[in-house]
């Protein structure tokens, strides 16, 4: 589904962020990206969601190569993914609903049942009693659930997460990291970059740990990273 | 097919509720463009009436012979004589000076302005005059035949009519050169103006546009507002412009009523000139989508940028 062959990624005038990345994600899979502050694992999400493009190897999506697509077929990739942004992203001149219906406005999903569909994401988060409520008076916590319902309400196949829960207490954490199991359950692959362990310490989840932009050999119980995933496991809880 | 036109309505839904949460501004813009649209029309329109009234002149090919102040009876008649022998006259008739005298104290009873000023004359200051139709409508066959007229003795002037209504044709299509240049410098500033607003609009849209753009949106879903939103000002503005080019003209028209009575005409302006109308609401449009097109094809080209430099 997801395959970096090589991938190095500078930014313009940056040092290799990424270095000789191989890996390979199956459809369904939960997997975790770690590393220090500055390692890249934002940037390696954002290659996953074609937000940036590799400097030298390759990015397959869906068999689909990323560097290879013209322009005009980027946002039409790009909307296989739901995406939570570290800094959320959230659009805080508008109330929840508003917020959330942008995806479905993008995918051109007309008006009654663009209204559905997001009382139904806001549902699964628990913020449907929220819907007027402008982003900035809800707590960091329902601020992280919301960005997560904007990225759902497209029902994506593939949400990518980086860092949502971040700065948030061990219950905020734990509530946010069930929501997320609940999606993989119903077979949404998730890519999920986190600081630490937290949440995923007790979890069989693969870990793509990144050191400096290089790819490591993840902790023993899980399956090996720089060989193809073919053995890799969906997640369990 | 019916995607695309869901985009565009979601796209005029949208605009049309943010231009009705900023409707002071939004009116704003549209009474300028409303008023820039509008002075060279009217200006149009004044001329283009003139000049309908200048063709009507220029059809009389009249030649007004003023003799002179001391000229006698027989000398009149035989101008007269002469005048009837000529064949390229078609038909003339003559106005004695006291007939011209008891003409203008006639017409001059019903405005006591005018009045005052011919009982102070006191005498005739009025000459003879024969009014002279050509046969030929020639512009150079009335100028000969003006030339042979101003030579005959007695005579103190040959006035072809038409030399000024000749002259004022050629400021009427110097005017509309001028018009053209005015519009098109108007033209300018609006784009500029539309632009302005559009890129505005575009910066405090900014953070919109940047997610949307990493969820998957395309250049079109983007613009696609932003380009309703111009060509609304310049809908509205066209309409503006309208409104108060039917204002202006009406209000003219009385004017206009009792100064051409003075003059025996019933020369009015042409209101309702649809062409008009539909060429400066269309223009209007035309240059409102041009403005935010320009504004937003730069704007967004910035922005892409400015989300790569995150
Ligand atoms: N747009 C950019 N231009 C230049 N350098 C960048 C850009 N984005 C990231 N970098 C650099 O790439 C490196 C990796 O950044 P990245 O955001 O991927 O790290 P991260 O692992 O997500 O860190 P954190 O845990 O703090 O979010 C950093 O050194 C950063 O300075
Ligand atoms: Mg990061």
């Amino acid at each position: 589904m997801i395959k970096f062959d090589q991938v190095t990624k500078r930014y313009p005038g940056s040092d290799e962020v990424l270095k000789n990345v191989s890996l390979h994600i199956e459809a369904g899979e939960f997997v975790f990206v770690t590393g220090n502050s500055g390692a890249g694992k934002s940037t390696l999400l954002k290659l996953i969601a074609a937000t940036e493009r590799p400097t030298s190897g390759t990015v397959l999506i869906a068999n689909q190569n990323v560097s290879q697509l013209k322009a005009s077929a980027i946002p039409f990739l790009r909307r296989r993914f739901g995406l939570i942004f570290q800094d959320h992203k959230l659009l805080y001149d508008r109330n929840c609903f508003e917020n959330v219906i942008l995806p479905l406005r993008i995918n051109g999903v007309p008006g009654n049942e663009a209204a559905k569909r997001v009382r139904a994401a806001l549902d699964k988060v628990g913020l449907l009693h929220k819907e007027k409520a402008m982003p900035i008076t809800l707590s960091g916590g329902e601020q992280q659930r919301l960005a997560i319902a904007r990225a759902v309400v497209s029902r994506p196949s593939i949400l990518i997460a980086d860092e949502p829960t971040g700065n948030l207490d061990a219950n905020y954490a734990a509530d946010i990291m069930a929501i997320f199991y609940a999606f993989n359950q119903v077979g949404v692959t998730v890519i999920m970059a986190t600081h630490d362990a937290l949440g995923m310490s007790a979890t069989q989840n693969r870990v793509l740990h990144l050191n400096q932009g290089q790819l490591m050999q993840s902790s023993p119980s899980i399956t090996g990273i720089n060989q193809t995933a073919s053995n890799s496991d969906v997640s369990t809880s | 097919m019916n995607n695309w036109l869901n985009h565009q309505l979601q796209a005029i839904k949208l605009v049309l509720s943010r231009m009705h949460a900023n409707s002071l501004s939004s009116s704003m813009i549209s009474l300028v463009i409303g008023v820039a649209m509008c002075l060279p029309s009217l200006f149009y329109i004044g001329v283009d009436n003139l000049s309908k009234l200048t063709d009507h002149m220029q059809n009389e090919t009249e030649i007004s012979l003023f003799l002179k102040l001391d000229v006698s009876h027989d000398t009149i008649s035989e101008i007269d004589a002469l005048l009837a022998k000529k064949p390229e006259i078609k038909q003339y008739y003559l106005v004695t000076k006291d007939e011209a005298w008891q003409q203008l104290q006639a017409k001059s009873k019903s405005n006591p302005d005018v009045n005052d000023a011919v009982n102070q004359l006191g005498k005739n200051p009025l000459p003879d005059a024969f009014f002279i139709q050509a046969k030929s409508v020639e512009p150079d066959d009335l100028a000969s035949l003006k030339t042979s007229l101003q030579s005959i003795p007695g005579v103190e002037q040959a006035l072809l009519n038409t030399e000024w209504a000749k002259r004022l044709s050629t400021m009427i299509s110097l005017s509309k050169k001028l018009i053209f240049f005015i519009a098109a410098l108007l033209a300018i500033v609006l784009l500029v103006i539309i632009g302005n607003t559009v890129r505005m609009q575009i910066l405090t849209q900014q953070d919109e546009i940047e997610v949307s753009y990493l969820i998957g949106a395309t250049n079109s879903f983007i613009r696609t507002p932003f380009l309703y939103a111009g060509v609304f000002y310049g809908l509205f503005g066209g309409l503006f412009a309208v409104l108060m080019i039917l204002g202006i003209t009406l209000t003219f028209n009385y004017a206009i009523a009792d100064l051409s009575s003075l003059y025996n005409s019933d020369f009015s302006l042409t209101i309702f000139n649809g062409s008009l109308f539909l060429t400066v609401v269309s223009t209007a449009v035309l240059i409102g989508w041009l403005g935010s097109y320009l504004a937003v094809t730069r704007a967004i080209a910035s922005v892409i940028q400015l989300q790569k430099n995150h």
